[in-house]
């Protein structure tokens, strides 16, 4: 048995320490630890605060998935004073929303998680004409044609296709060869390109993809531009409670938003179509065709027993997420979890979660027996969020110090991360998530007149399927699965971003301009005590934001993020989080440099910073320090 | 010590030709707010300058900063990172991880002592000797120390880096607190802003490459290029605020016709960043033009001032926003001038400041 830590996990947001028992004889993890090592407090941050500011604060949990928690900021403050968004306002924070998740989605694809499946050194090998070769093989096999029924179509052509010159790829071979034998590598500097997983890809497509990981490092920045028209900036562009800020006028000389700013929007989003379309969906079936054929199908963890799912794209503005709006309105139903996916579709068990799963103090719950915080001896062993009570424990690792660490403690507290459950089980969030739920409730009948963007789900998974020549049961829930998923659906966010665009025009056609619902701005409108859910389906997975208001005032802030339910410690009871399975069901070839396993965590796109900020315990006043230049 | 490249030595090796390096110097000075006089200066840094090391660190933070920087129009991402700079350790885009990775930190600690350039993103976590933050089972605490004594410049990037951002907002649970009083007195560069703007954090450390020298600083460390005016000085939609015409609350007749948004609490009066001129993604917009009051993050304090969307007597530095918006309405010739002499006062007070502790 070999013990191996890898810490820092790089190419991820935020601080994640993992820790493995490996069989070197065979190659299986026997045990494994996943740790958020890092824990900011900012829930205890909003505490007393205004609610109508939430967003602000909440947004910078993190700033790779910035908007996410705006989003499910506005939402559960709406909720719980009871607020209607107009239609302009859904609309336009649904397409700030989907945009969010095509960029993120790709920014992860290429440039955290591709370089565990692709090498620059395995790229100087290859021969640049059969590179351009393959790019057009690539694009003839693997161009996955589903679109979403548009009012118009406003671009002429594509605009952003892969280049298929040999000139093209031996220029970037030429500089990639230029940067090796510098001996500088800087971000390719110190990493185990000598594995053998590196040798599973030819390498002309090895070549391809670090084209493609070079343009697409130029090009996220163009997609994310409609942050920057709604919202003013990226990352964490600007939101209001009650809609949005940007407000609409075709008449005015000075409007936030005009015909100009809307062709801007326009432009990106068919930007985002191609990028999904021509680069990163045909990559992605290229590499995964040659690693399923390779029977690399390992990984799946919890995705295999269980998954959950909020659905989302509230098709109106709707008032009431715990009353039940939210879910009787949206354009993907994927509310809900599903156990036991990969005995196949028909011994799946599908339970939906509903409005009043949300307030039922023992369906949605966290539990802190193995991480670095306790509950007060006479409370239940899992709390509701709107009822969470957490206060530090810092115990230390078990070998080393507690400011230095050798092993963290497997039989004690190791993580800052909470265990979120839902009915008291442990659950895989995400992506993969959101289709599992969508196929299974579609085989088993629960899906009535599935909307177009159900219907195109359905299609993807049934063409990645025959690509792959396996069942969805077998390819879905794996680390492949969890990658390929994540690319269905930035294809399918380009789409929404696309439909919700349409809907935006069609209804400011109508003369309506209006953004936001001024009703319930002030505090004395509010209920003197009240609470709320948001929720968002976001890029990691579902995502919710528990918020109690008491006299104008936020009493209570909790967030259960995909990162949490994913990366979450063990429960003695429930057994081990999705991280830990997975990394469990993982083949290591060579324990001394555990390439799957980074691999593997990477396929969740952990995003640490999101998961390790709980707190709301009676905080003392601590050490405030004065930075203020002028305030001295 | 083995030579390291310069901007134009890597531009030969990645097979540019002088041209587009030329193009590049031309994009540089124009970013760097230069005017075209300083040209050749910028030519000649770049051509003569040898290629920096970076090495980039992570404490309390979003990565938001990091996203910032690959935001870039100019110069973009892929270009810095490549062909710029040796970006050797950064928690987002490097490939490697785990013990590997973290030898080759102290490698290149030692091969570049003196020599490298130390780029920080978040905030320290002070309290229970740090254990708040750690990685690669240290505290953040022991990786800034260790990465600031041989670094040639340090830059902190973002509000939290500067001045302890978010997690150092009341309560501050964790005891954050900006970079400063961690690197063993060396001079810090202070890139505030939540985040920056992509070409400011570009632009920054591109100064530093290319003029092998911080660039020049007000006396609280920030580039004096892209923190010298306030967003109001520089804001579109100043001749509003001067006229006395203001969005009331949100989406009404004023924000609709894109008025000053000063009585919904925006922070531009107070709050020293480049959104009025460079704006965000090469002039697009900023949270203003988009009808979002500045909520001024890149002031030190910013999250203990609020709530944002009203502004508080104690934080308009140009006073009561009722009897400023009734002098306006009533006499714009008045609050144009109460304006002007809040302005002085507040620009009398920075020099004193200024003055006061002036330690370059």
């Amino acid at each position: 048995m070999q013990h191996v830590v890898v810490d820092p996990i790089t190419r991820i947001e935020g601080h994640l320490r993992v820790e493995v028992t490996v069989d070197e004889t065979n190659g299986t993890v026997t045990d494994a630890i996943s740790s958020g090592t890092a824990w900011r407090g900012l829930e205890l941050v909003l505490r007393d605060r205004d609610p109508r500011d939430a967003w602000a604060y909440i947004q910078r949990i993190c700033g790779v998935c910035t908007t996410a928690h705006a989003l499910a900021s506005v939402r559960s403050i709406e909720d719980a004073l009871g607020i209607a968004i107009p239609l302009n306002a859904n609309y336009i924070r649904n397409i700030m929303a989907a945009t969010l998740t095509v960029q993120d989605h790709l920014i992860h694809f290429y440039h955290l998680h591709a370089l565990d499946w692709v090498s620059p050194v395995e790229a100087l090998s290859a021969d640049p004409a059969k590179t351009a070769e393959l790019q057009v093989a690539v694009l003839n096999a693997y161009r996955v044609d589903l679109k979403v029924p548009e009012e118009v179509n406003t671009e002429a052509y594509p605009h952003d296709f892969p280049a298929a010159t040999p000139q093209y790829f031996a220029g970037i071979k030429a500089r990639v060869q230029a940067i090796v034998a510098s001996g500088q590598l800087g971000i390719f500097s110190a990493h185990w390109w000598d594995h053998p997983d590196y040798k599973l890809l030819p390498p002309e497509v090895h070549l391809m993809a670090v084209a493609h990981y070079l343009e697409m490092l130029d090009k996220q920045r163009e997609i994310i531009t409609p942050h920057v028209v709604f919202g003013g900036k990226n990352p964490h562009p600007h939101y209001v409670v009650g809609g949005m800020p940007c407000s609409i006028s075709l008449t005015d000389g000075n409007a936030p938003i005009n015909t100009a700013r809307l062709a801007i929007v326009d432009r990106a989003i068919n930007m985002a179509r191609d990028l999904v379309n021509n680069y990163y969906l045909p990559d992605l079936v290229a590499i995964g065709a040659i690693y399923a054929k390779a029977g690399r199908v390992d990984g799946g963890g919890l995705a295999r027993t269980r998954v959950l799912a909020f659905g989302d794209y509230p098709l109106t503005g709707y008032k009431g997420t715990s009353s039940g709006g939210y879910f009787d309105n949206l354009l993907v139903r994927s509310n809900g979890v599903v156990e036991n996916f990969a005995m196949g579709v028909d011994k799946a068990v599908f339970t939906p979660v509903t409005a009043d799963d949300l307030k039922a103090p023992d369906i949605i719950s966290e539990g802190v027996q193995h991480a670095w915080y306790e509950y007060p001896d006479n409370a239940p062993k899992d709390l509701h969020p709107w009822k969470g009570v957490t206060k530090d424990k810092y115990t230390g690792p078990k070998t080393g110090t507690p400011t230095m660490w050798e092993t963290l403690n497997e039989a004690g507290k190791y993580s800052w991360l909470k265990t979120p459950k839902w009915k008291g089980k442990l659950c895989e969030v995400g992506p993969l998530a959101h289709y599992i739920v969508i196929y299974t409730k579609a085989a088993k009948g629960l899906l009535p007149d599935p909307t177009w963007a159900e219907q195109m789900m359905l299609k993807q998974i049934e063409v990645v399927s025959k690509v792959l020549g396996v069942s969805a049961e077998v390819w879905m829930p794996t680390m492949l699965g969890r990658t390929a998923c994540r690319c269905l659906d930035a294809q399918l966010a380009a789409e929404i971003n696309k439909f919700f665009f349409d809907k935006l025009i069609a209804n400011i056609k109508t003369g309506d301009t209006t953004v936001m619902n001024n009703e319930k701005w002030t505090p004395d409108t509010w209920a003197t005590e009240c609470m709320g859910v948001g929720l968002y389906e976001a890029p990691r997975g579902g995502l919710s934001h528990w918020v109690c208001i008491k006299d104008g005032k936020i009493s209570n802030y909790q967030c259960i993020v995909p990162t949490t339910w994913n990366a979450c410690p063990r429960d003695d009871q429930a057994g081990h989080g999705a991280y830990e399975q997975a990394m469990m069901t993982t083949h290591v070839a060579i324990p001394d440099k555990p390439l799957e396993i980074a691999k593997v965590i990477r396929s969740f796109d952990p995003c640490m910073a999101c998961a390790t900020h709980m707190y709301n315990a009676k905080g003392e006043e601590i050490n405030i320090f004065s930075t203020d230049h002028f305030g001295r | 010590m083995e030579k390291r490249e310069s901007l134009w030595e890597a531009y030969l090796r990645r097979g540019f030709s002088r041209r587009s390096f030329l193009k590049g110097c031309v994009a540089l000075t124009s970013l760097m707010g230069f005017s075209t006089d300083m040209f050749s200066k910028v030519v000649e840094a770049a051509e003569t300058k040898p290629l920096p090391v970076v090495i980039w660190i992570h404490g309390h933070e979003c990565t938001g900063c990091d996203e910032s920087f690959i935001r870039s129009g100019a110069p973009l991402a892929s270009d810095v990172v490549l062909s710029s700079i040796a970006l050797e350790y950064d928690h987002l885009l490097s490939a490697a991880c785990g013990a590997p990775f973290e030898a080759h930190l102290d490698e290149t600690i030692a091969k570049y002592n003196g020599q490298y350039i130390l780029a920080v993103e978040g905030a320290v976590a002070t309290k229970d000797s740090g254990v708040y933050c750690m990685s690669g089972g240290h505290t953040f605490t022991h990786l800034l120390e260790k990465a600031a004594k041989g670094a040639a410049a340090i830059i902190a990037y973002g509000s939290c880096a500067a001045y302890g951002g978010i997690q150092a907002a009341k309560p501050n649970p964790t005891g954050s607190a900006g970079i400063e009083r961690f690197v063993g007195g060396k001079p810090v560069v202070k890139v505030p802003g939540c985040p920056p703007i992509p070409e400011v954090m570009t632009g920054v450390v591109m100064h530093v490459a290319l003029f092998g020298s911080l660039p020049p600083c007000d006396s609280d460390g920030r580039p004096k290029q892209f923190f010298g005016n306030r967003i109001h000085d520089t804001c579109y939609r100043r001749p509003f605020f001067d006229a006395g015409m203001f969005a009331e609350t949100f989406d009404d007749a004023g924000a609709k016709a894109g008025w000053c948004l000063y009585k919904l609490g925006c922070r531009g009066p107070e709050t020293y960043n480049s959104c009025g001129n460079l704006r965000w993604w090469q002039g697009m917009s900023y949270p203003i033009q988009s009808g979002a009051p500045c909520i001024g993050c890149s002031n030190s304090n910013f999250w203990d001032e609020d709530p944002f969307t009203t502004r508080l007597p104690q934080y308009g530095k140009l006073g009561d926003v009722d009897k400023i918006g009734a002098a306006l309405g009533v006499l714009t010739a008045a609050g144009v001038a109460g304006h002007a002499v809040a302005s002085i006062v507040q620009r009398n007070q920075r020099e004193n400041l200024i003055d006061e502790d002036h330690h370059e």
